[in-house]
């Protein structure tokens, strides 16, 4: 139990840091609420949704109520949860792979999770028409597929020991290509309809937002993030080298099986519901890292509160840049994001040299 | 005491580790020396539990390694590799305090202030470790080691170090070795693989001389560091001396054949006379 409370305890300035990031993540949440096709102002937004209180700040009509609680409240809840599950998965992936380019993206994780998904959805459909197993099993085929990835990725860029980074990539865009190829043969054999959910799959979309699907991603994606934030003084060892762990008391082989499960889970369920979604998980830790240090102990709960305020940002440009019309929200994070990585790759190589 | 006894490592049929025993007691430096590919850096993980070794036994304080889980082997032996890379942005603080992780210490901050001031990293602790020299980062790994094991424990500890000076300058080579040697009233065995036979002659209370997997003298420093033993471990004529004042011996390594029996002198003048 020590040792617990030891790896979760901060100190005060980072106890702060994070609670204002918590406080920005709230503000944006609210003003996202205010914004959209239907004028809703951010007064009438916390009027809303502090109704059951008997505090009335503005007055609302009832219309206004129902797409903010059923429409709008649900997606940003989505958009947090995703983009905070994808924050964090991308730092703990990014600890166990001691490389600081890996992205659930960019190995080949998001896109064998949503041939999964596909192949679930369309080869499956009898399964996938009963209610309860849409809502349990795509996000679990989505899971498997993810994590079959995730080993396969991690065995091949382990292969020979000094090519490490770039066979790491190299695996990843093989893949990617295999499983984007594998996507568009399956809905290849499937009708139109598919067709144009193959862009959901390729680019993310949370206009699916309901609340059907936030137990789900309660259960499956917040969980998982809580019990990585328990692994960050592990992710601190690790960063040493495995060795070194091991050194350090840390079984290592355990910790890698449970911080791949934890993260395909993440990863997988998160492309289940919003599709493939990419960069989030790659940006956010770097610009904590750049920022406040390398520190699991930060980083964890910082990635997923500073990718839960970017991917909420990114939904509000999706929705209300071109009113009525929404751009695929994968769109947004990529052209933040791919620059970004550019960057990232000429500064990882000047390093390194 | 730490003992490993007959162990036999094999890589496709070829030994690496020949046959090998050896023990290590609670208050000494045992320094391991040996040419390019004796099997030192082989040796050396499989006493750590890094490589696992099927014939032999080694057993840590009358364990035997294969029962120990890596916690309870954590508290007992702390090991510094020969290189150790970061990728991240951790401060040398960071680094340092992850030596608390094995050890649950009741004062760390007290602990921490102690080693750091020790070995001289107290004013890089802010300081990433990225982007310190080589030397600072050895002492910072090795900041990182003695935290570990620090703490005054009823039972023996061990230290494992593989070249643990080999980015210092001189000056910074005899402080790491006279730290080791201040650990000894630690109750803590100290293994050291050391390229540079002087340090060990200076600082090991027993040395052990690896060649081709196979353990060629081990004992007393000043019994096993003799002409005849170094010449033949590594194929390299030596002068042994005494140090006037210390009383050590001295080892010259020379550019010379001396032994007048084999009659390699002419062979060597032959050319250039």
């Amino acid at each position: 139990m020590s040792s617990f409370s030891k790896s979760i305890a901060l100190s005060t300035s980072k106890a702060i840091l994070l609670g204002g990031m918590g406080m920005l993540l709230l503000v944006i949440g609210v003003f996202s609420l205010s914004k959209g096709a239907f004028e809703i102002s951010p007064l009438q937004s916390l009027a809303i949704l502090l109704s059951d209180t008997g505090w009335i700040a503005e007055a609302y009509t009832n219309q206004q109520a129902n797409v903010l609680l059923q429409i709008r409240l649900p997606r940003i809840i989505l958009a947090t949860l995703v983009g905070g599950g994808l924050g964090i998965a991308g730092a703990a992936m990014q600890g166990l792979f001691r490389n600081p380019l890996v992205e659930p993206g960019l190995i080949g994780v998001s896109s064998g999770s949503a041939l999964f998904a596909v192949i679930y959805l369309v080869l499956l459909p009898g399964l996938s028409s009963i209610s309860w197993t849409q809502q349990v099993g795509l996000p679990l085929f989505a899971f498997i597929g993810g994590f079959i990835h995730v080993i396969a990725v991690y065995l091949l860029s382990k292969g020979s020991g000094k090519a490490r980074t770039s066979n790491l990539i190299l695996a990843g865009v093989a893949i990617n290509a295999l499983a984007g190829a594998l996507i568009g043969l399956t809905l290849f054999y499937s009708d139109d309809a598919a067709l144009r959910s193959f862009t959901f799959w390729s680019l993310g979309d949370l206009g699916g937002a309901t609340w059907q699907k936030i137990p789900t991603a309660i259960l499956l994606i917040l969980v998982p993030a809580a019990l990585l934030l328990n692994q960050s003084t592990h992710l601190n060892a690790m960063s040493l080298g495995e060795q070194e762990a091991f050194h350090l008391g840390i079984n290592v082989s355990q910790l890698k099986i449970k911080l791949l499960i934890l993260t395909a889970l993440i990863v997988g369920v998160s492309v289940s519901l919003t599709g493939m979604i990419g960069f989030v998980g790659l940006v956010v830790p770097h610009l904590i890292r750049i920022s406040f240090g390398a520190d699991h102990k930060l980083l964890l709960p910082a990635s997923f509160l500073v990718g839960a305020i970017l991917l909420n940002l990114a939904d509000l440009v999706a929705r209300t840049i071109a009113i009525p019309a929404e751009l695929p929200i994968g769109v947004i994070t990529a052209l933040l994001g791919a620059p970004f990585f550019i960057y990232l790759i000429s500064t990882f190589n000047q390093t390194k040299s | 005491m730490l003992s490993a006894s007959e162990i036999h490592f094999c890589v496709k049929q070829r030994p690496i580790v020949d046959q090998a025993s050896l023990s290590l007691e609670a208050g000494e430096i045992l320094a391991v020396l040996g040419p390019n590919g004796a099997g030192k850096s082989t040796l050396f993980k499989i006493l750590t539990g890094d490589v696992p070794c099927k014939r032999g036994e080694i057993g840590y304080n009358g364990c035997p390694l294969h029962q120990l889980k890596s916690k309870q082997l954590a508290q007992i032996r702390a090991v510094m590799p020969q290189h150790s890379e970061v990728n991240f942005p951790f401060t040398a603080k960071e680094v340092i305090e992850l030596g608390l992780i094995a050890c649950r210490s009741s004062q760390p901050q007290k602990l921490l202030r102690d080693v750091m001031e020790l070995t001289q990293t107290t004013s890089l602790q802010n300081q990433q470790f990225q982007h310190l020299s080589g030397g600072e980062r050895q002492r910072v790994q090795l900041a990182r080691v003695l935290v570990q094991i620090w703490e005054k424990k009823p039972f023996t500890r061990y230290l494992l170090l593989d070249e643990p000076t080999s980015a210092l300058d001189i000056a910074q080579q005899h402080t790491v070795l006279q730290i080791l040697q201040q650990l000894k009233d630690r109750n803590i065995g100290v293994l050291v693989i050391l390229h540079d036979l002087n340090l060990a002659a200076q600082y090991a209370d027993r040395v052990l001389l690896l060649k081709n997997g196979m353990i060629e003298a081990c004992g007393p420093t000043t019994d096993v560091l003799t002409e005849k033993t170094l010449s033949k471990v590594f194929d390299h004529p030596v002068t042994v001396m005494i140090h006037p004042i210390t009383g050590r011996k001295i080892i010259s390594t020379d550019h010379f054949y001396r032994n007048p029996s084999q009659n390699i002198n002419k062979a060597y003048y032959g050319n250039s006379i």
